[in-house]
């Protein structure tokens, strides 16, 4: 049988299935917290730290990722302070930064605020959100692919380099990385130290409701947990 | 070795080893520790037991291999009791001398004393050495007592009591809160009450527990961990078996880095030992109380020192860190209630039991108390390990035992706590060694690093060389700090190379922030730290980089230039002699010049010129 827990997002108090994250608890009602490398059925590894909340314990508040924070009776989260959005932004910024031409990534980056990026650009493509690891780990039992490396040598790829025949070549791990979403005609160039503006037109819907999911395309674009 | 089966039979076997040793009037104290053996103690010892038996002195001289003294950088260090006489630098030369005069005719060589850098005098014993008297030494001084190959010595100088106190009648609950009273903290670096921690894990449910010694000490310039696990292997596993029995654990590990083989041998020969003498085991001295422990080694990441990613790395997988939501204490190694403590705080554990809480408590401060065992590095006179009472004021430390600057010059700052810790600027230096007071301050006691800093380190370029180290040890799991470090080192790369932009100091005060406060685990979040408390107290020489792109310190060589002052110059022509470019000309007895083209600004002129001619700009 299910046991049911009170937590309270933002002032709303929500009655939710104990087990569940503050993550899904969330995105289930309507709150808006982007998140780039949780999806909905598999584990949570707290990567990309975007959907991090203040929890606010005794008067003090902790900044952790909520969609590896289960829900507790009585827990007081706060998913959109002015804090938590300058710290996403700031990531969102790291990120964006990192592979600008990554559709995934630059709405994601719209969608926290991101206006400008002050980083020199790369084109590494790849952020290691580990969503692909995942799925063939967890979904097809097949660990065909793994990290590989620590730090900023990390990579993913196969054991030794080499293809292994447990790799049925399903895709599934192509499916879920935010690099192959079909790329809108204005990716960032390197050099071109601006996001393009044209998803901004998202935001005349999203921008003045920070905290409430309107199902915006931009969600669409970096796999938000809603349109799973 | 028979079995022993009663807490009995280990007190007999102690009474029979101090009858044996009442007939030894001499003891020779060599240190085999690591930093000795690297100046050549293996040597020395085998010189001075050749002699021994070549000089045919009888059995009432003892040779012991000790673990670390703490005063390494004067090794190999012998210290000859009674008399406690202190030899330093000794060479196996010196052996057929110190065996003839010292232990046969009682008198002391000269030669081999050490010289107070500070007065210039020679001093006879160890107690009266400046480095050592300032100190409160409770766990280096028994480092002193034991070879730690032998269990004997252990049980001789009263080992393994606290654990007979333990299990004769002393209630789990009742050294769980001795040792909360007592205030003991973590001396990993976290300073997490080491009482709480073994009261959660006990209450944890679950029959299957587990205690984990981490020895995976990887801060640069740090070996207390090394020092004590190597020196004095059974202190910390009778701490493991006391923090075992009172939680609850049967199983325990120790994980010991593999670039410490003195350490992995000597605690793989403790466990032996303990087993063959049934102290580890099924039924313990005769009690119900069942317990064993199995080496580990690590694989050579500094995050394996994080308790998840250590645990993981125990369990076979990639050590990485995982979220912390729910504790490892309840959910650990393999997913059961698992202890994680450093070798300190286990090495503390014993004396707690046998001393009472309130001795321990009587040391250091209200909120961190005991001693703290420090790693005394940097441009001091005397370096070494260093144990001092809690609450001690850096200043103590850096003067007093330290011996002040080197060569007359000023010191400028003192960096606390390894890569993760901040630096202090000499202001501060009447800040104690206390858990709060010094992360209020922006750094940290950690694990106890403690490097000082002159005039001559250009602080941009310490911020630099830690991101540096944390850059190649971060996991890479998380975002903030892969690519935060990772932007972080890019921007303060640009300001030692003259591209930093004013703007820059702001974004990577922000980067900094966000970093500390987002990252997985506490390699992340402590990483910032070192750029915070040098952007907080030296911001002037940051400024001065941007600015004037100009290094103060002269240190960054993208911004400095080398020339040669015609004034103090005598045309000796040693520097050009040194110079691996070819970039000093010039005659004899006239000036010579540096050509700036040529030169690649590695320094060798200056340490090699005795007029200060060469000049750094």
């Amino acid at each position: 049988m299910l046991q049911y827990v009170n937590v309270n997002i933002d002032g709303a108090n929500i009655r939710t299935p104990r087990g569940t994250s503050v993550l899904d608890t969330a995105i289930e009602n309507g709150i808006c917290i982007p998140h780039l490398c949780h999806v909905s059925y598999l584990s949570d590894i707290g990567a990309c730290r975007l959907c991090i909340v203040e929890h606010v314990i005794n008067g003090r508040s902790n900044i952790t990722t909520s969609c590896t924070l289960n829900v507790e009776e009585g827990m007081v989260i706060l998913t959109n302070t002015e804090r938590v959005q300058k710290l996403r932004r700031n990531i969102a910024e790291l990120l964006v930064a990192q592979a600008p031409n990554s559709r995934a990534i630059q709405d994601m980056a719209v969608r926290c605020g991101v206006k400008e990026v002050r980083y020199p650009f790369r084109n590494d493509d790849c952020v290691l959100c580990g969503r692909c690891v995942r799925v063939c780990t967890e979904v097809w039992k097949a660990q065909a692919i793994g990290f590989v490396g620590r730090g900023k040598d990390r990579h993913v790829d196969y054991p030794f380099g080499i293809r292994p025949d447990f790799c049925k070549l399903c895709g599934s791990c192509v499916q879920l990385c935010p690099m192959t979403i079909t790329p809108c005609d204005g990716p960032m160039k390197p050099g071109e130290e601006r996001l393009c503006g044209k998803c901004e037109a998202q935001l005349i819907i999203s921008e003045p409701t920070p905290g409430s999911c309107v199902w915006c395309k931009l969600g669409e674009g970096f796999g938000c947990g809603r349109y799973a | 070795m028979p079995s022993l089966n009663s807490i009995r039979e280990l007190e007999h076997m102690r009474e029979r080893l101090q009858e044996q040793r009442q007939n030894i009037t001499t003891t020779v104290m060599v240190c085999g520790g690591t930093g000795c053996q690297a100046s050549g103690s293996q040597a020395v010892i085998s010189a001075i037991r050749d002699e021994l038996s070549r000089q045919k002195v009888g059995p009432s001289v003892r040779l012991c291999v000790t673990g670390c003294h703490g005063f390494c950088e004067q090794g190999p260090v012998i210290i000859i009791e009674p008399g406690n006489i202190f030899y330093c630098s000794v060479s196996p030369e010196d052996a057929f001398e110190i065996v003839s005069q010292t232990l046969v005719q009682g008198e002391i060589i000269e030669r081999l004393l050490y010289t107070d850098p500070v007065s210039g005098k020679k001093i006879q014993t160890e107690l009266e050495i400046p480095f050592y008297q300032a100190q409160d030494r409770q766990l280096l001084s028994k480092n002193l007592l034991v070879d730690p190959c032998s269990i004997e010595d252990y049980i001789v100088t009263g080992g393994y009591s606290a654990l007979t106190n333990v299990l004769n009648g002393m209630a789990p609950e009742e050294v769980i809160n001795e040792v909360k009273s007592s205030g003991l903290r973590g001396r990993g670096g976290g300073g997490f009450p080491t009482g709480r921690k073994w009261s959660e894990c006990r209450e944890a449910p679950g029959d299957e527990k587990y205690v984990i010694c981490n020895a995976d000490e990887g801060d640069p310039g740090a070996y207390m961990d090394r020092c004590v696990l190597e020196g004095n292997p059974h202190l910390v596993l009778e701490g493991m078996m006391i923090g075992a029995w009172s939680i609850g654990a049967q199983k325990g590990y120790v994980y010991v880095r593999n670039e410490y083989p003195l350490a992995v041998k000597h605690s793989r020969i403790a466990v032996e030992q303990a087993r063959e003498l049934g102290l580890l085991g099924e039924n313990i001295l005769g009690s119900s109380f069942s317990f064993d422990v199995d080496i580990a080694r690590g694989g050579g990441a500094f995050v394996c020192g994080e308790s998840t990613a250590l645990m993981d790395s125990l369990e076979g997988k990639i050590g990485e860190p995982k979220p912390k939501d729910v504790h490892t204490v309840v959910n650990g190694l393999y997913h059961k209630p698992t202890t994680l403590n450093n070798v300190e705080t286990w090495a503390n554990v014993p004396s707690i039991i046998l001393n009472g809480s309130a001795w321990f408590a009587s040391k250091g401060t209200r909120g961190s108390t005991g001693t703290k065992i420090l790693a005394l590095t940097g441009k001091i006179k005397n370096t070494g390990l260093v144990e001092v009472a809690m609450g001690t004021p850096i200043r103590k430390i850096v003067y007093d035992v330290g011996g002040g600057a080197l060569n007359g010059k000023q010191i400028k700052a003192v960096q606390t706590g390894g890569p993760s810790g901040g630096c202090l600027p000499v202001d501060k230096f009447d800040l104690a060694v206390d858990f709060e007071e010094l992360s209020e301050a922006g750094s940290m006691v950690g694990s106890g690093g403690m490097v000082v800093m002159d005039e001559e380190s250009c602080m941009v370029d310490v911020a630099k060389y830690f991101l540096t180290f944390l850059q190649d040890e971060s996991c890479g799991k998380c975002v903030p700090c892969r690519l935060g470090i990772d932007r972080m080192l890019e921007i303060i790369t640009d300001i030692t190379e003259g591209r930093g932009r004013p703007e820059q100091l702001d974004l990577l005060e922000e980067l900094a922030d966000t970093v500390s406060q987002t990252a997985l685990c506490g390699l992340g979040k402590t990483a910032p730290n070192p750029v915070l408390s040098t952007l907080r107290y030296f911001r002037v020489e940051y400024e001065a980089h941007i600015k004037e792109k100009k290094c103060p310190a002269g240190v960054c060589k993208a911004l400095i230039t080398y020339s040669i002052d015609p004034n103090q110059c005598n045309g000796c022509g040693v520097c050009a002699r040194a110079c691996a470019y070819g970039a000093i000309s010039g005659k004899k007895k006239q000036v010579y010049v540096i050509d700036s083209q040529l030169c690649q600004k590695c320094g060798i002129c200056r340490s090699e010129c005795k007029f200060n001619a060469i000049q750094v700009a």
